[in-house]
């Protein structure tokens, strides 16, 4: 078959290339957003991810770190230690602020950890493992704040002064430092417990939480992969209608978009449409035609919106290291769908306008 | 005598309503036999268009009948007169029509794949038709990179490309020159000799007649007896004597289809020896 279809819509280059430029920047909004969002999910829940811990020990009912308060009293520590299975466990305490410096402020995770022990960064990149009244900043952040080491800092209501940095601790909703064990039981002044457990495993980590929930009452166990997945849950149930409101606001201007394109190239060959129906295409064919023209259309545009949206994950990587911009699969999956959905919307109206045309008008001379 | 291929019957077309309503085509009948070719001529506004509008399943007669290879589009559902038109007309239009964003090749083989030849049967019968045609240099050239002969040349491979029973011309020579329009007229007539097919011509070109076996007159919707006609000696346009300017050259009557050509001849006549009339009033 004569790709007629394709014909018309390409033949003019600068038109179809507008066209699907449209549409591609308003799938590339679509697909940035739930990048970003994805990126910024991912990175909520780093500290969860990036641990040695297998197991996370929380109060009866907290699965997560994130908007969450957990209280668990000190011996419990002892008591899941003893468990089989159990290679080891670390207290942690937690709580949340805002970090000032001379250039802004930032929230971020408290963490009190042993130092020495597995609780805290996972690297430090510059300076060292906090003292009494010391913490442990990420360089991002502190980057951004106008914090280096050696300076002090203000949180919880106290000074503290930077001993070292860690990196890969930064969001754009947060950043997080690692303080003593000690000092932050102090400043909360919970002398006799604990926020959360962590817990290294020998063997089914799986078997070991059930175990930990059977053998200690009033606790949550939660392997690290589901605890991360229950933090991601959190963030993203919190932006879902903000996600939503942008994704539509994206996919409404697409629709827009495909709509006036195919429009404009139904227009321009009107007179082409009419010869076609006189020579004898059928409106089942017609319908084809426009249909086809829209899947060519979003097709293009979407292959051209995922190169768009990793390349501009690349640029905004180096440009904002605390933004990242994570394509899924499952985000690549809706774009299309919603493309598809989108185009087809898009092409009633066209459909509409096509389908009126009389055929009998090839006999009228063009103007 | 061989079975007519297209008859209509009592034909009518009214568009509008009330005062507004304008016959454009009324009480026409016509049969085309295969092999022949019919030239309908008339001035502008007619009918001849919608008449033929009407013949090519285009546009529904407000009454009458139209037989084509013993189907009647008239009553047929709308959604069948597509395929009609695909398998069993071939049109060739004043402007050419051909589909601007495809190539030579494509626009025949298009013309090919509504009427249900697909792939590559499609594109050689196209290539072996336009070869015929003398244009197997602009097979993937398109239509605005073509002369208009060759235009012409390509809409009337186009229309036999499937076969038609009835060839239906618009105006086929009217953008051309006249060498090209001689040839395009001669093209025509082999087409209804060589592949036994009917052409209906309508036009107001002259050189058409040559190649005619028949020429009906269209005047205000209703064939008139071309007996009555008189020839522009200045065009060659036929005219209706009683409309018609006209002048008195020794005992004969010359008479115009306008007052350019009118005067165009007075002024080739040397020392003024005819009088000029003023036939119909307003018409000076």
């Amino acid at each position: 078959m004569v790709p007629v279809d394709r014909r018309m819509l390409f033949t003019d280059r600068r038109r179809a290339l507008l066209g699907v430029l449209g549409v591609a920047v308003a799938l590339v909004m679509a697909l940035a957003l739930e990048g970003i969002f994805a990126g910024s999910t991912g990175q909520v829940s780093r500290y969860v991810e990036t641990s040695p811990a297998d197991v996370f020990v929380s109060q009866q009912g907290v699965r997560t770190i994130h908007m969450s308060i957990s209280v668990l009293s000190a011996d419990t520590a002892d008591r899941v230690g003893e468990l089989p299975g159990v290679e080891w466990v670390e207290p942690i305490l937690f709580a949340s602020d805002a970090v000032a410096g001379p250039e802004g402020r930032r929230a971020t995770y408290v963490f009190g950890y042993q130092p020495g022990g597995l609780g805290g960064p996972r690297t430090i990149i510059e300076g060292g493992e906090p003292g009494p009244g010391e913490l442990v900043a990420d360089d991002s952040a502190a980057t951004a704040l106008g914090i280096t080491v050696g300076d002090e800092v203000e949180i919880l209501g106290r000074p503290w002064r930077v001993s070292g940095l860690t990196t890969g601790m930064t969001s754009i909703v947060n950043t997080t430092v690692y303080v003593r064990f000690d000092d932050l039981t102090q400043v909360l002044g919970r002398g006799d417990s604990v926020s959360y457990l962590l817990v290294g495993t020998a063997g089914d980590s799986q078997a070991v939480a059930e175990q930990i929930e059977a053998a200690v009452p009033g606790v949550e166990a939660q392997t690290r992969p589901l605890f991360s997945a229950e933090e991601r849950s959190l963030v993203r149930e919190m932006s879902t209608d903000l996600m939503n409101i942008m994704s539509v606001a994206a996919l409404i201007v697409a629709t827009a978009v495909i709509g006036l394109v195919l429009y404009a190239t139904i227009l321009a060959r009107l007179r082409d449409i009419g010869i076609m129906k006189a020579l004898g295409l059928t409106p089942r064919a017609m319908t084809r035609l426009v249909l086809t023209q829209a899947g060519w259309t979003v097709a293009t545009a979407l292959l051209l919106a995922v190169a768009i949206t990793y390349a501009l994950g690349s640029v905004v990587t180096a440009v904002a290291p605390d933004i990242d911009l994570v394509v899924e699969p499952a985000s690549l999956a809706r774009a299309g769908i919603a493309a598809a959905v989108v185009g087809a919307i898009g092409a009633i109206a066209p459909l509409r306008r096509v389908l009126k045309i009389d055929p009998a008008t090839v006999f009228r001379r063009p103007t | 005598m061989t079975q007519p291929i297209l008859t209509a019957s009592r034909l009518k077309k009214t568009f509008g309503e009330g005062d507004t309503k304008v016959a454009a085509v009324h009480d026409v009948d016509l049969t085309v036999r295969p092999g022949e070719v019919v030239l309908i001529m008339g001035r502008s506004g007619s009918g001849k268009t919608t008449l033929l509008a009407m013949l090519g399943a285009m546009l529904r007669p407000t009454s009458g009948t139209i037989l084509v290879d013993g189907a009647d589009p008239t009553t047929m559902p709308e959604s069948r007169l597509p395929g009609l038109r695909a398998t069993t007309f071939g049109f060739v239009f004043q402007d050419f029509n051909l589909l601007s964003a495809l190539t030579v090749r494509e626009n025949v083989e298009f013309a090919l794949n509504l009427a249900g030849v697909t792939g590559r049967p499609a594109r050689e019968q196209a290539e072996r038709l336009l070869t015929g045609f003398g244009l197997s240099h602009r097979l993937d050239f398109r239509s605005d990179q073509l002369s208009g002969g060759e235009k012409q040349r390509v809409a009337i491979a186009r229309a036999l490309a499937n076969q038609p029973l009835v060839v239906l011309a618009d105006e086929p020579t009217a953008n051309l020159d006249s060498k090209i329009g001689h040839d395009i007229a001669r093209l025509l007539r082999r087409i209804a000799t060589d592949q036994r097919c009917a052409v209906v011509i309508v036009s107001h070109d002259t050189r058409l007649k040559e190649v005619a076996d028949r020429i009906l007159w269209l005047e205000d919707g209703a064939f008139r007896n071309l007996d009555q006609m008189a020839t522009d000696p200045v065009c060659g346009m036929s005219v209706v004597p009683q409309d018609a300017l006209h002048l008195q050259v020794g005992g004969e009557v010359v008479y115009f289809c306008s007052s350019n050509c009118r005067d165009e001849y007075a002024a080739a006549e040397a020392g003024g020896r005819h009088t000029a009339h003023h036939s119909p009033p307003g018409r000076a």
